[in-house]
């Protein structure tokens, strides 16, 4: 039987990615591995380590069966993958934050708004709801600075402990989602391989709740 | 090739639009065969072929298409007189149009197929193709689940016939999960909230919005199994028990049906029943099928009953039918068998004094299905070259002369 090519993010959710592979007795893989490879086989299964945003494109397309991405990405992209397993880690939430001293900081939402953010097709849903006239800058990094120099009014970003918020002098205003890793499978592969794609969701699944509880207690 | 230096931003380009394609020869040629394989077997078991327009009212499409999603889909446009018009996304509606209008007497039931391009106005996103072909049967004004398992088995004879290897079909039933939901008895918004995450297949979404319901546990059971609610005729039973109310058992009782019918069709070798199958249930009634092989990442067809389509046009009849598509099964066709060689064309040269000749040996050649092409002038060096005393062309590196008579046996020998 042929294993299951699995696509996993790089970056903040790699490590933690790995780990609960391995807590779940699914593969054993050094992080560090993949600095010098692309795709790395354990077993029958081969992972590959991809740009979050690709992990999506990689799974629709039918490039891999599976992969292990964050939900802010899955917010962001168009692509139909079905989603089978919050994973627990790379906890975070979507937020709109403005500057302390903002109109917008004390309560008061203006008739007009200028949002900088990395995420616009989130921006542009969250917003459709609201009767704002809403402008939507889309940037590809350090989106605080955008209230700093006036380039918007506030920002819509990710923050897990909100840190680089404070540090920036912005505020939370509202939160427009919380967003984990999860588990996403291609339509076809959820048919066709349907015993594999499902023992690796129960083994994921039942690692991921193993570890919310031993980090309970 | 122009590099990207040379060309000034916001220069045009003359390309295509992203997500279209053409389709150059060899390709073009291995999907109309496959095309013609299927429409071939939907005509060997009593389909008649028919041809709608690519462009339909948008009022007509609308009462078709219910879900929002799918009409923002369409390609939209304004005729000479202000009409709104769309280039249809599908042709089961326009399929539906016609029988309302000019076959609503029957004779029942109608068996009809076609084939045509359909069009999306989605994000043009690598790979999503915006224009496609898709070739389907409709069969129409029959009630039964004979008639859903003859649009089974027609889907799946018709996919092997074109070409496609391993071939999975997965059959479901659009009333049991909304049934199992109304058995549930969950409030409107929770049963909204958890039709609205399966359809966007976000079984994450399922589980929380489950989490804050009092569903008991025989329904919880089988609505968190999804997507794993899926094998043979076993699994009907196991799923039947401990469920309450009557939409569900009916729908699983149809299926148990559909099943022995299936296996008198001899396909449940290749068929699974999939209760966890999300499909647009605004859409179909009854049974419903997707089709699938290991060489693709999509469902290469799909279908089921819908039973009140019709009714929508005035019509009410009952009416189950399938579309197959065709590019990603041409896709799964590549993947599999690599690309062919383009069918080989002959080419018949010959010498100034021979032109005669050499139209003479090309229609021979074409009247026993040898493809040629005769050169336009003297004196060329093609497969075969024709003088006015006969024929010279070479067989297997060796150089051979004969009549052209002689010239045309060979290649026809060689040929078949």
């Amino acid at each position: 039987m042929k294993g299951l090519r699995v696509a996993l993010p790089g970056g903040m959710l790699f490590d933690s990615a790995c780990e609960l592979l391995a807590a779940a007795g699914i593969a054993r893989l050094d992080p560090a591995r993949f600095d010098r490879e692309l795709s790395i086989r354990s077993g029958d299964d081969v992972f590959v380590k991809v740009r979050p945003t690709d992990v999506p494109v990689y799974v629709e397309m039918g490039g891999c069966e599976c992969g292990i991405v964050g939900k802010d990405v899955l917010w962001e992209s168009s692509r139909e993958c079905y989603e089978l397993a919050d994973l627990g880690f790379g906890r975070c939430r979507l937020v709109l934050a403005a500057p302390r001293d903002s109109a917008l900081a004390s309560g008061v939402w203006p008739q007009s708004l200028r949002v900088a953010t990395k995420y616009p097709v989130s921006a542009r849903r969250f917003f459709a709801a609201r009767s704002l006239n809403v402008v939507v800058i889309r940037l590809h990094g350090s989106v605080e600075l955008a209230p700093l120099t006036g380039l918007a009014d506030c920002v819509l970003d990710i923050t897990a402990t909100g840190r680089t918020l404070a540090a920036n002098n912005l505020v939370e205003i509202v939160e427009a989602g919380a967003s984990t890793a999860r588990l996403i499978a291609n339509h076809a592969a959820l048919k066709t391989r349907n015993e594999q794609v499902g023992a690796m969701a129960v083994a994921l699944r039942r690692a991921a709740a193993a570890r919310h509880t031993a980090g309970a207690a | 090739m122009t590099g990207l230096d040379a060309l000034p931003p916001g220069a045009s380009v003359r390309g295509r639009a992203d997500g279209f394609n053409d389709y150059l020869v060899g390709p073009a040629a291995r999907r109309r065969l496959i095309t013609d394989r299927f429409i071939e077997t939907f005509e060997a078991w009593g389909y008649g072929f028919m041809v709608t327009p690519l462009i339909e009212p948008l009022d007509t499409i609308a009462a078709g298409v219910g879900g929002a999603a799918q009409q923002s889909a369409l390609f939209r446009f304004m005729d000479a007189d202000g009409a709104l018009l769309t280039l249809v996304g599908e042709r089961t509606v326009s399929v539906a149009r016609v029988v309302a209008t000019q076959l609503h007497d029957g004779p029942f039931p109608l068996r009809l197929c076609y084939a045509g391009s359909v069009l999306r106005n989605q994000a043009p996103n690598a790979g999503r193709r915006r224009e496609s072909l898709q070739a389907g049967c409709e069969l129409v004004g029959a009630g039964g689940l004979a008639a859903d398992a003859e649009c089974i088995a027609l889907a799946a004879a018709a996919l092997e016939r074109g070409g496609v290897e391993h071939i999975q079909v997965d059959v479901g039933h659009a009333d049991f999960i909304p049934g199992l939901l109304d058995s549930a008895g969950l409030e409107p918004a929770a049963r909204e909230e958890v039709l609205a995450a399966l359809a966007r297949r976000d079984l994450v979404a399922v589980e929380s919005a489950l989490d804050g319901t009092d569903a008991a546990d025989a329904e919880r059971r089988l609505l968190l199994a999804f997507p794993t609610l899926r094998g043979g005729r076993e699994i009907l039973d196991t799923a039947a028990s401990g469920l309450r109310g009557e939409r569900p058992h009916r729908a699983l009782q149809e299926l148990a049906q559909l099943w022995d019918l299936l296996d008198a069709h001899a396909i449940t070798d290749r068929v699974h029943l999939d209760l966890g199958a999300v499909r647009d249930w605004d859409y179909y009634t009854g049974p419903t099928f997707e089709v699938f092989s290991v060489d693709s990442g999509f469902a290469l067809g799909s279908g089921g009953r819908y039973d009140t389509l019709l009714s929508r046009f005035g019509t009410p009849l009952p009416a189950t039918g399938f579309v197959l598509h065709v590019d990603r099964c041409h896709d799964s066709v590549v993947r599999r068998a690599g690309t062919q060689t383009t069918p080989v064309v002959l080419r018949v040269s010959w010498e100034s004094d021979a032109h005669e000749e050499a139209l003479e040996l090309a229609r021979a050649l074409r009247h026993q299905g040898v493809a040629c092409a005769c050169d336009l002038v003297a004196g060329g060096d093609g497969d075969v070259r024709v003088t006015a005393s006969g024929a010279h062309w070479s067989h297997r590196g060796h150089d051979e002369q004969g009549t052209v008579e002689a010239a045309v046996a060979a290649f026809v020998a060689g040929a078949s």
